[in-house]
This record gives structure tokens, C-alpha cells and sequence, in this order.
């Protein structure tokens, strides 16, 4: 009796139904926001006042000005300069490719491959082998070497911006808080919006492919070393210190060779980003596969096709080749005596023998620059073109009973209605309600940073559009979470699922997006699913390497406790390791949206209209000012969704 | 002993790559050479089959006939202007009328100069399948679209009829058009080129109706069987790029004729190079070009040769261009 | 509580009060009432976190100087403030004559590599870099040359029994031995004062007493002078000259092993030794009484033994057993005084 009386003047700590907590507060906001939408309609357009249109204008002034100024027949010093600067890199480009033409093919290959096998080993090298192997194949490899020497440059030099600026971020909290906003601006905001006034300063050019892929490329090169140096155990920095290093010394004995593995990862990062830029270099004489890309896409997308493949090949075996440098010749690992260096000295050696034996050789027997005897590209062209001709074919069961009423259905269903809801809504609902969801999911400031954000849209004239995209980006999102979701957990628990998944994300992620959107322009041919598509393919990697990551990252003493207890797998999932990796799973979500942004301007490529289509138009109809504004607007919604979505797990661990 | 294994595996290894790649250099190679009496041009190709045929027969010409060393270069149609002006390219053989680069780099910078026409008209329209054209004759002209509209209805178009919209990238003015018009459309972009033509394509092959901004010369004109709606004449101040902005009014007309041209880089103009000159005169029909874009769009013929192939088989009109 | 070690010698290191604060607004904190308010209280009233306040103490010569404290009491920050690789807040160090709080970047610099080296719980050692090459880090970074730096290394490591893992890579070795090599390297660049921060806490209880053997034999045979932080009392009472007990910040009481299990300060302390065995740490100096006419003739110990060691001469011995210093009779033990301090144990 004595313990039921006790147990009763215990309050009891149950939770409150979840309409009562902060998701059921955000039910009921979305619910008012219908709610306005059905009564009032098409009745709150963004009012003028709050608008001020002569952004456009004046950054269009402002490139005539710029434009002005530089072609005169003596430009002033600071043209001069980057004048300077740009023939430095189309040099610095020009003589790569000239190095490689000089080396033969034949030179070339045994150079990569002796390279790869004496830092990266057998596999790593055999990888390159083949990837030299499939540009011949492809016919592309005149193509092939122009953008590497172009990445080459893109990539050494956002080295040499990036690692510096990286230590310094890694070093000091101040600078990384400082960068970290501009970094997100310099991945967020669409390359076509600023490949104007990069033309006009360096002109045309690999110089200026260069200047474009590097704005892409610095900001992954200063992220992964400031983690790095960051990741040098405290302890090991103290001790150096104690010792009394100078701060150069810890730097250059300590946190350096430390964080070498996290470095040659960073460039393993950089490659690929700068890989993903090699398209739009296209469009500004950035030569080689990137031209090969667009000019197939209107004239012949088996091309368009194969140049893609070559970018894939060319991304994974460098990525494979930069990672198992990265791991083979970590110092921390690799226990590098004075007798192994020794040897390892002689092998290097008897490498570049190889190398310059072949040199001669090709030289001697006149082997040419260029591989252009045999190539299997009519070979492969038959099946390429016999898939494209399936997939354009209006009367297969594929299009007719499948793609097809899929794609209208997503539009009439889901894009459609999301998008007039959007829209039509009074902006002050939709802007006051997505402030609230933001407070309710993120916290005050979050919520405020969103305001601000939502405030500049409507600003800067662009409400509409942004409501569009919005929509839009929120479709593809959703999907993106739901694919990501699933198939994350099922790579975390099954690792044949994981072994499979892994290349397939791989060529996602460096395919140019313009490529394996070739067959769903045709398969579902609505205008916003292809956008959708795209976006969703390019993001859900991410998604998938987070969640995978997260849950194989919960501690497997964790697990056994549960799996004491008797949980069965389903429940140990359900229960444990889905809830312990929620901060995971909430970064890939926020990781997902930010990637669907980035391909926004591919969507109005493809169809989807709004804020993609307008960048697009600023470069190709010479609206600049046009093209900056809807990229603010890009921005501006990107900022507001990664507070929104991210809040309150930076917050935890920041404290 | 692992690392020794290692090193002569690795050394076996960079012998075997080496003397295989003598072994296939011995098979594979190749031997190159060009004469150069006028030095080397630089020509810029856009993106459409279009201007890879007159470029490449360009190239094939001046290859021919003045030992040139032509160079392509595959620059953005608004970007390359400044590729003009610094030198980088010295021609463009295919302007579709770039109003506002005309003004900024050829009236006020001078760092462009025009090259005169290259023969080819460029006209923009309305165009639906001929199919459609057959079975509705009244779309001979836009009064007949008027109460039909609903018959180009789509998943997007909603309750309307929806009009395929052309690339961003091109000059155009069908919003205002359809709202000039009264026409109960609505104006869909599916993006870019490729994507709209996939798009009207997979609709002519399902011989379902469709409408759309369209162009000749367009070697997909002769795949595909289409017929051109006409709209209103022309009138004194009517506009056809919806950038001027303003009235709906103003654009109550059918598209103008476009007269493509071509523009050099004021160095090249001034360089005295025949090249020059030949460039100047380079000048051939809509017909010719369809042709030669359709050899190498459509069937894929390398555009190297197609080039080729056509200044041999026209070497008469070729030899006007170098003034023989 | 002046310290029978140190009488009439000047003190090698001399901190006084001691600050570290940190938070936004640390500097604004000392010199205010705030000072005094508890912890929380700090923290919810400015936001700041008080982990060392007001700490003075001096260490001579020779000494083993041990700093007491559970986590979070302050003592890792106290002994880090001492060659500023954090800043104190307020408060002086002198070491070795030298201002240390006053130093410029170059005279700390200079004094971090001649005068002090340390020693970490997580050894701290590059994993790059062979034991041989770790060793010789501090004289690296002094800039002595190789072959110089090397060969005393290698002197070193034999000091500490690892002559033959020269060659090895720090990943290769077990804990105990990694933590030997962080000895080394802080022997190696032969300092005034040793900083052992926590050395042998990550360590296995064997291991960790092979170590503190290992460090009384190596003070005994250099004559370092170490300032030595730890959480475990029996650590503390071996290696301790002098030991400073550490809670929320402040030192609570500063003595001799004996003074801290004899005489703690408050209940706190007294709580900390109640379970050690106070015949292990008690000597004679604590429990004899002054001699009576007549007792100077009974057995002789030295005043510095231990009760535990003294129990078998004073039991088995009739009379009153005399404690004797520098030959000079100081005092007498008797058996009921062992007794009583026998069973004081436990309370």
C-alpha cells in the first residue's frame, strides 16, 4: 500500500502526445497557411513597395561599365593585370597540354600508370590503366587530355589558395567562422550567374575556365584541411608547444604531416568538383570534354554520352588513385624508415626511367601525341543510339505505361498544386509561416536569419519565382530524402547493397547532369520532372553516404546492449541505431536540399522555369543584371532552407 | 622482404608497360603535317548543327584553298564577343542579330566589326506537325487557333492549351504574342533546345497536337514533316525581343526575317590576312546549310568531313569566296 | 604550512595567485565581488567558467610538487597556466627566477624549451615519427643538430629501458611503453622542471605503478624538480614532497602526505583519505611526544619512518622507541601512540 501511495505522489514523466509538441505547432501553421490559400487566393501578389527593381539594371550598367573599360586600346593597370593573369593560365593550361603531347600518348600513359603504382599501388594504377584505356576507346583522347591539363591547373591552383587559407581556418576559429558564409556563397550560387564578368575581366579561354572552375573548387580545398588540421589531437599540438615549437614549427612538424591524409583528400575533393565544372568551362573555351558535352546535346547525344563517360571514367580512377596515395603514404601509418626510404628511393628511380625510356621510344618511333588509330566509338555508337532510339521512341510499353503517365501524374499531382499553393498564397502567410516553421523546427535565430532571407527575395523582385523553385526544390527534396533514407539504411545493413551502391553513386555524382538527363527529357516529357529528376539524382548520394554513415557510426556496444535485451534486428534498427543517428540523417537532409539548389539552373535548362531559367537567360541573353538577381534569390532560399533544416543539430553541437 | 617483393614486382611491372608501349607504338603510328601560308584563324562554333556546318565548311575552304591553320573554338554566344574582342576568335560565322552586343562592341567599343550576311535567312514562327495542319486546315493562320486552344492541352497547360515556348537562350516574344493576341495558351519552357525538341518530337511521333516557337534553317526540318502558323503582319515599330519590355502591343506581329551575321574580331579585320577577305565573301543558302547539318546531325558524319565534302562538291560557289 | 624540504631555500617555481576564467568577459570577473560567488553561480551570472582561483604555492629544488583534484577540479589548467600554454587570467608564475607571466613570445619560447618539458595522458606523440625521432623532437626544435640529437635520444631512451624500439613507430608500442617514450622525451632535453600532466591516468593499474617506480627512480637519480598532476590519492602520497588538493578551482589544503592524512583540512579531505591506511603515510615526526628525562636511551629509528615500518621495533621493544634526526633525539614513540594512530584508520 506504502509503495502505491508513494508511486502515486510521483509525478508521472509521460511524454505529451505529439500534437502537443513542436511538429503538431507546425501542422497547425501549414494548416492555417491552406487555409488562406483556399480563402484568399491570387490576392496577395509581393507588393511594389517592398520591391526594388533597379538591381538588374544597375548591375547591368555595371558590366557595360566593366566591359567598357577593359576593351580599350590601353586598359588601366588593373585590367592589365588580370590581362596578365589570364594569359598566365591559358599558358599555364597550354603547356600541360603541350607537356602531354611532348610525353606521346605512349608517354603519357606509362607516366600516369608509374606514377599511381609507385604512390598508390597495383590497384590504384590498374584503374588508370583502364581509364586511359576508355579515352582511346571512347575516341576521345585529344578531348581528354585538354581537360585534364585544365583540371591540372584548376585543381594545383585552388591548392595553393585553398590549403593555405585551410590552415589558417583550421588554426584559428575566428577566420573559419568568418569564411565559412562565403564559401557556402561560392558553392551555392549557380556558375552561370558570375561567368560573364569572369569573361569580361580574363576573356574567353582555359584561362577562364580556370578562373570559373576555381570559384567551384577553392572552397572543398580550405574546408577539408582546416578539418584537418583541425583533426591533429589537441594533446600531440600541446606537447610540441610545451617543447617549446614555435607556432611555425607545430605547424610545419606536427599539424602538417599530420593531417597529410585529410590533404590529399582535400584534393581528391577538388578534383572532383572541379571535374563537375568542366561543362560550363565549356562555354567560355574551356575545350576538351566540356565542349564535346554541349555541342552533342544539340547535335548528337550519343556524343554528349560518351564525353560524359569519359568525365565519370576520368573522376572515379582519379579519386581512387588520390585516395590510395592519400592512405599508402600517410606518415602516420606508413612507419617510413631511413633503410625503406632508401629503397623506395630506387624504385622512384627505376620509375621514371621507365617513364623516359618510353619517351624516347615514342619519340623515336614517332608515336604522336594523339591516339587516334582505333577506337571503338561506332562500335559503342550502334548501342548508345539503339538505347536513345528506345527511349525516344513514343510506343514503347516503357513510355506509354510507364514514364510517361508517372511523369504527368507527378506534375498534376504533386508539382502543380505545391506550386499554386505557393504561389497564390498571400505572401505574408507563406513568409509568416515559413518564419514559424523555422522557429518551431530551428529556434529564434534560425527563424530570424529566415525572415531576413524570405525578405530579400520578395526584395529583389523575385517572389514569385522563388515560390516556384521553392516548390519545386521541395518536391525533389522530399523524393531526395525518401530515396536517400531507404537506401542508406539498406547499404548500413546490407554491404552487398553498400558494395553496389557505391559506384552507382560515383557516376551520379560526377556524370554532368546535362548528360543523364538526355533519356528523361524524352521519358517523361512534362516540363519540371526532368528538373526534379535530375536534382534528385544528383543529391541523393549524399543522402544515402549520410544515413549510411551515421548508422553504421552508432557504437556497437550500443547495439549489443539492445541486441541483449532481445531486440530483433528490425527493432535494434527502429530503436537504436535510426534515433542515434538522427544528427546524420538531419545533415543529409540539409546536404540534399543544398545540392537540389545547385542544380536549379539545370532544371530551367530542362524546363522547370523560374529562378533556373532566369540565370540561364542572364548569361545567354545577356542579362547579367538578371541572371545576379535570381542567383541572390537561389541564395537567399538556400540560406533559409540550411537554417531551417540545420538548426537545431548545430546548435547541440556547437554547445 | 614484403617492401623487396613489392619493389621488383613493381619494377617488372614499369618494364612490361614500357615495352608494351613500344610494342603498340610500333603498330599505332601516326605522321602529321600542314602547310600554313596564312597563318592560323580562329573560328568559333555554336552550339546548333547549324553553326557546326558553316564553321566546319568554313574551315574546310580556307584549309583548302589558303593553307590555313583553322583553330574552333566552342564559345557561349553572348561570351564570345569578348573572346572578339580581345582576339581570342577572330570570326563568327552564324549572329543571330545580337542587338544589344552590336551596339556595345561594334558601334561603341569598335573592337568588332560586321562581316555582312552569310546567306542564310533565319525565321522564327509558330509551327505545329503537318499532320495537324492537315487535319485542322484553319491553323493556316492564328484566327483559327482562337476557341481551339484547349485541343493543346497538356499536364502543365492546366485547363488551357499549352504553347511549347523556344530556348531561353533565343530571341523571342510569345508571351506577350499569345496575350496580344487573345489566345487562351499558356506559355510552357521546357528549357533548353534539346529539351524542347524532345519534347514536340515525342508528340509528333504520338501524331498528337502540338504548337510551338520554332525556326528555319533547321536540319530537323527535314525529318520532321512541319507547317508554320501565320500570325499577323508586320507593322512600322513592332518588336520581337520581349527584353525591350513594355506594352503586349508592340509585339503584335510575326517574327521579323532574320538576317544571320557574320562578325569579326576588329585584329583579325585588321590583320590583313586573306582569310580576311575569303570570310567577308563566305556567303550560301539556307538549303546548303540544312544540308551540310543534316550530314552531320543527322547522320553522323564527322564534321571534318562533311566540310570537306561540301566544298568539293561546290567548289564553284567555294571559289567565289577567294575571289576566283 | 611551511615545508620542511624547502626551509631556507629559495623556491624554483612560485605561482601566485593564480586566475584562469574563462568566458567572454573573464578579465572583467577578478577584482569583483563575482570572484566569490560558487561556480553555478558564476556561470549563470556572467557566463563564465572559474577553473583555477587564487592559487599560490611554491616548489623547491629536488622537490616532487603533486596537484590533487577529482575532473573539473582545475588542476590540469593549473599546471597548463604554468608555462602559459593557457594564459592565466591574473596571478604570477616565476620559475626559476624568471617572470614567466611577464615573458615576452621569445623569452617563453626560450624558457619552454631549456628551463621546462612536459608530460601528457595522451603521450602526445607524433605519429609520424620513429621513438628515436620523437625523443629527439625538443632538441629538434632548439635546433641542435642531428647526429647530436640523436645520440643523446638514444641515451635517453636507455635511461628508460627502450633502447631497442628506437626504430619503432609509436603505434607499435603498448601504452606503458609510449608513455616511456613521453618520458624520454621530456628527459632528453635534461630540463630544471618537469610538468607531468595526468601522465598515467590512460594507463593499466600494473602499469601505471611500474611507472610511478619508475619516475621515483629517475627524480631520484636526476634530482628533477616535477610539478605532478593527478586524480589518484595513493598516487599522489607515493611520488608527493608536497601535495596540493584541488576542488572547483581553489586549493583546499597544501601540505606534507602526512599533514593531509594526519590533519585534514576539512571534511572534504578527510573524506578523500579516510581509506587510506594512515600507518603507510604517518611518521614518527607525527605521532612521537617529547622525550621524558630517562627515555633517550631506548632504541633508535629515523624520524622519518614510517608508523607501518616502525611497528615491529616498537612492539617488540619495552621502552618508549626514540626518534631520532641528523643523529639528535627529537622525540619519543610509545605503543600506545601506534596504536592510536593504527586506529584511527577507517574513521
Amino acid at each position: 500500500m506504502a509503495v502505491a501511495e508513494a508511486a502515486q505522489r510521483i509525478p508521472h514523466p509521460l511524454p505529451a502526445p505529439w500534437w502537443r509538441g513542436k511538429s503538431g505547432a507546425a501542422v497547425l501553421v501549414v494548416v492555417a497557411m491552406l487555409i488562406a490559400f483556399l480563402g484568399w487566393r491570387n490576392q496577395g501578389h509581393w507588393p511594389a513597395a517592398l520591391t526594388w527593381n533597379s538591381v538588374g539594371p544597375h548591375l547591368d550598367r555595371f558590366q557595360t561599365w566593366l566591359s567598357d573599360n577593359r576593351n580599350v586600346p590601353d586598359p588601366n593597370l588593373a585590367f592589365r593585370a588580370f590581362n596578365g593573369l589570364a594569359n598566365f593560365l591559358d599558358h599555364l593550361v597550354a603547356w600541360s597540354t603541350r607537356f602531354f603531347h611532348w610525353l606521346t600518348w605512349a608517354g603519357t600513359v606509362v607516366l600516369g600508370t608509374l606514377l599511381v603504382l609507385r604512390f598508390g599501388g597495383r590497384r590504384a594504377a590498374l584503374g588508370v590503366l583502364a581509364a586511359f584505356a576508355s579515352f582511346a576507346a571512347l575516341g576521345l583522347w585529344e578531348e581528354s587530355v585538354e581537360t585534364f591539363s585544365l583540371m591540372l591547373a584548376a585543381v594545383s591552383l585552388s591548392l595553393l589558395v585553398g590549403v593555405p587559407l585551410g590552415v589558417l581556418a583550421g588554426r584559428s576559429s575566428r577566420f573559419n567562422r568568418a569564411v565559412t558564409p562565403v564559401l557556402d556563397a561560392m558553392q551555392i550560387i549557380p556558375a552561370f550567374a558570375y561567368l560573364m564578368p569572369v569573361v569580361i575581366l580574363f576573356s574567353v579561354g582555359p584561362g577562364a575556365a580556370v578562373v570559373t572552375t576555381m570559384i567551384y573548387a577553392v572552397p572543398p580545398a580550405i574546408r577539408i584541411t582546416a578539418l584537418g588540421i583541425r583533426g591533429v589531437h589537441p594533446n600531440t599540438v600541446e606537447a610540441a608547444t610545451a617543447l617549446g615549437s614555435t607556432r611555425w614549427q607545430v605547424l610545419t612538424k606536427v599539424q602538417l604531416p599530420l593531417a597529410r591524409r585529410m590533404l590529399l583528400l582535400s584534393v581528391n575533393q577538388t578534383i572532383l568538383f572541379a571535374l563537375s565544372m568542366v561543362v560550363i568551362a565549356g562555354l567560355i573555351g574551356g575545350q576538351g570534354l566540356g565542349d564535346s558535352v554541349t555541342n552533342g546535346l544539340y547535335t548528337d547525344p550519343a556524343m554528349a554520352i560518351f564525353a560524359g563517360a569519359a568525365i565519370v571514367i576520368m573522376a572515379i580512377s582519379l579519386d581512387r588513385a588520390t585516395e590510395a596515395m592519400a592512405n599508402r603514404t600517410d606518415p602516420a601509418h606508413r612507419h617510413l624508415t631511413a633503410d625503406r626510404s632508401r629503397q623506395l628511393r630506387t624504385y622512384t628511380a627505376a620509375c621514371a626511367a621507365a617513364v623516359g625510356l618510353t619517351v624516347v621510344l615514342g619519340h623515336v618511333l614517332n608515336a604522336g601525341a594523339d591516339w587516334s588509330r582505333w577506337t571503338a566509338q561506332d562500335w559503342l555508337r550502334q548501342y548508345v543510339q539503339r538505347g536513345l532510339d528506345y527511349v525516344q521512341n513514343p510506343s514503347t510499353f516503357l513510355f506509354r505505361d510507364l514514364t510517361n503517365p508517372t511523369g504527368n501524374f507527378i506534375v498534376q499531382h504533386g508539382i502543380q498544386p505545391l506550386r499554386s499553393f505557393f504561389i497564390e498564397t498571400p505572401w505574408p502567410v507563406t513568409l509568416i509561416g515559413l518564419v514559424l516553421i523555422a522557429f518551431l523546427l530551428s529556434g529564434l535565430r534560425p527563424a530570424l536569419i529566415a525572415l531576413v532571407m524570405l525578405f530579400v527575395v520578395g526584395f529583389v523582385g523575385e517572389w514569385t519565382n522563388a515560390m516556384d523553385t521553392f516548390s519545386q526544390v521541395l518536391v525533389a527534396t522530399v523524393l531526395t530524402v525518401i530515396v536517400g533514407f531507404v537506401l542508406g539504411v539498406w547499404a548500413a545493413e546490407n554491404r552487398y547493397v553498400s558494395r553496389a551502391l557505391r559506384p552507382i553513386n560515383d557516376v551520379l555524382q560526377t556524370l554532368p547532369q546535362l548528360v543523364y538527363i538526355i533519356p528523361f527529357i524524352y521519358l517523361m516529357p512534362v516540363s519540371g520532372v526532368p528538373g526534379i529528376v535530375a536534382s534528385v539524382l544528383y543529391a541523393a548520394p549524399v543522402m544515402i553516404r549520410l544515413v549510411q554513415r551515421g548508422i553504421e557510426g552508432v557504437s556497437p556496444e550500443t547495439v549489443e546492449a539492445a541486441t541483449a535485451y532481445g531486440a530483433t534486428r528490425l527493432q535494434v534498427l527502429l530503436k537504436v541505431k535510426i534515433p542515434l543517428a538522427r544528427d546524420a540523417i538531419m545533415l543529409g537532409v540539409n546536404q540534399a536540399i543544398i545540392m537540389v539548389l545547385a542544380v536549379v539552373v539545370i532544371g530551367g535548362l530542362v524546363g522547370s522555369g523560374a529562378l533556373g531559367y532566369e540565370v540561364a537567360q542572364g548569361l545567354q541573353r545577356n542579362a547579367f543584371g538578371l541572371g545576379v538577381v535570381a542567383s541572390i534569390a537561389i541564395l537567399a532560399l538556400g540560406i533559409t532552407l540550411d537554417r531551417v533544416t540545420q538548426g537545431r543539430v548545430r546548435a547541440r553541437t556547437q554547445a | 622482404m614484403k617492401d623487396r617483393v613489392r619493389g621488383r614486382w613493381m619494377a617488372v611491372a614499369a618494364a612490361g608497360v614500357a615495352i608494351a608501349a613500344a610494342a603498340v607504338m610500333v603498330v599505332g603510328t601516326a605522321g602529321a603535317g600542314t602547310k600554313a601560308s596564312c597563318g592560323s584563324v580562329t573560328l568559333n562554333e555554336q552550339a546548333w548543327a547549324g553553326s557546326t556546318a558553316n564553321t566546319y565548311v568554313a574551315k574546310a575552304a580556307l584549309e583548302k584553298y589558303l593553307g590555313c591553320k583553322v583553330n574552333i573554338t566552342q564559345i557561349a554566344e553572348i561570351p564570345v564577343y569578348q573572346a572578339l574582342a580581345n582576339g581570342k576568335t577572330d570570326a563568327v560565322l552564324e549572329d543571330w542579330q545580337h542587338v544589344d552586343q552590336y551596339k556595345q562592341y561594334i558601334d561603341k567599343q569598335k573592337t568588332v566589326v560586321f562581316g555582312g550576311p552569310n546567306g542564310v535567312v533565319g525565321h522564327i514562327g509558330w509551327f505545329i506537325p503537318a499532320y495537324l495542319m492537315k487535319e485542322h486546315p484553319e491553323f493556316k493562320t492564328w484566327k483559327g487557333l482562337k476557341g481551339k486552344e484547349t485541343l493543346f492541352k497538356s499536364p502543365e497547360s492546366g485547363s488551357q492549351g499549352m504553347f511549347l515556348g523556344g530556348d531561353p537562350s533565343y530571341v523571342q516574344k510569345d508571351q506577350q504574342l499569345i496575350k496580344a493576341l487573345g489566345l487562351n495558351f499558356k506559355f510552357v519552357s521546357v528549357g533548353a533546345e534539346p529539351a524542347q525538341v524532345a519534347r514536340w518530337s515525342q508528340l509528333y511521333k504520338q501524331h498528337k497536337p502540338v504548337i510551338f516557337y520554332w525556326y528555319t534553317p533547321q536540319y530537323l526540318n527535314q525529318e520532321f514533316q512541319l507547317a508554320e502558323v501565320q500570325l499577323p503582319p508586320r507593322f512600322k515599330g513592332c518588336v520581337d525581343d520581349a527584353k525591350a519590355g513594355g506594352d503586349v502591343k508592340k509585339y503584335r506581329c510575326a517574327y521579323d526575317k532574320t538576317i544571320i551575321e557574320k562578325v569579326f574580331s576588329k585584329k583579325f579585320a585588321s590583320s590583313g590576312n586573306p582569310a580576311f577577305a575569303a570570310m567577308k565573301r563566305f556567303s550560301w543558302s539556307n538549303a546548303d546549310q540544312e544540308t551540310v547539318a543534316k550530314w552531320i546531325a543527322g547522320d553522323h558524319m564527322k564534321p571534318d568531313k562533311a566540310g570537306q565534302k561540301w566544298v568539293s562538291q561546290n567548289a564553284a560557289k567555294v571559289k567565289k569566296w577567294f575571289g576566283k | 604550512m611551511a615545508s620542511s624540504n624547502g626551509n631556507g631555500r629559495t623556491p624554483l617555481i612560485r605561482a601566485e595567485g593564480i586566475w584562469k576564467i574563462f568566458g567572454r568577459n573573464a578579465n572583467k570577473v577578478i577584482g569583483t565581488p563575482d570572484v566569490d560567488l560558487s561556480r553555478a553561480e558564476l556561470r549563470e551570472k556572467t557566463g563564465c567558467v572559474a577553473a583555477v582561483r587564487d592559487v599560490s604555492f611554491d616548489v623547491y629544488p629536488g622537490e616532487v610538487f603533486v596537484v590533487m583534484g577529482l575532473s573539473g577540479s582545475g588542476k590540469s589548467t593549473l599546471v597548463r597556466t604554468l608555462i602559459r600554454l593557457i594564459e592565466p587570467t591574473a596571478g604570477r608564475v616565476e620559475i626559476d627566477g624568471r617572470d614567466v607571466t611577464a615573458a615576452s613570445r621569445d623569452q617563453l619560447l626560450q624558457m619552454r624549451r631549456h628551463t621546462s618539458s612536459m608530460v601528457f595522458q595522451h603521450f602526445g606523440l607524433l605519429a609520424h615519427r620513429t621513438v628515436l625521432d620523437n625523443v629527439a623532437f625538443g632538441l629538434e626544435v632548439q635546433g641542435v643538430a642531428k647526429s647530436e640529437r640523436h645520440a643523446r635520444a638514444q641515451e635517453v631512451l636507455r635511461l628508460v629501458g627502450l633502447e631497442d624500439a628506437a626504430g619503432q613507430f609509436p603505434d607499435e608500442l603498448s601504452g606503458g611503453m609510449q608513455q616511456r617514450v613521453g618520458l624520454a622525451r621530456a628527459f632528453a632535453v635534461d630540463p630544471k622542471v618537469m610538468l607531468d600532466a595526468e601522465p598515467f591516468s590512460a594507463l593499466d593499474p600494473l602499469i601505471r605503478r611500474d611507472m610511478q617506480d619508475e619516475v621515483i627512480r629517475l627524480q631520484h637519480e636526476t634530482g628533477k624538480t616535477m610539478v605532478f598532476i593527478t586524480h589518484d590519492l595513493p598516487e599522489a602520497l607515493r611520488l608527493g614532497d608536497q601535495i596540493a588538493i584541488m576542488r572547483d578551482g581553489r586549493v583546499v589544503q597544501l601540505g606534507t602526505p602526512e599533514e593531509l592524512v594526519g590533519s585534514p583540512a576539512d571534511d572534504y579531505v578527510a573524506n578523500f583519505v579516510r581509506d587510506i591506511p594512515r600507518s603507510h603515510v604517518l611518521t614518527l615526526r607525527w605521532i612521537m611526544r617529547d622525550a621524558k628525562p630517562g627515555e633517550e636511551d631506548g632504541p633508535k629509528l629515523d624520524v622519518a619512518t614510517t608508523v607501518k615500518r616502525a611497528v615491529p621495533l616498537i612492539s617488540d621493544s619495552e621502552r618508549p622507541v626514540c626518534a631520532v634526526d641528523g643523529g639528535k633525539i627529537v622525540g619519543v614513540v610509545d605503543k600506545q601512540a601506534v596504536l592510536a594512530a593504527i586506529a584511527g584508520e577507517g574513521d
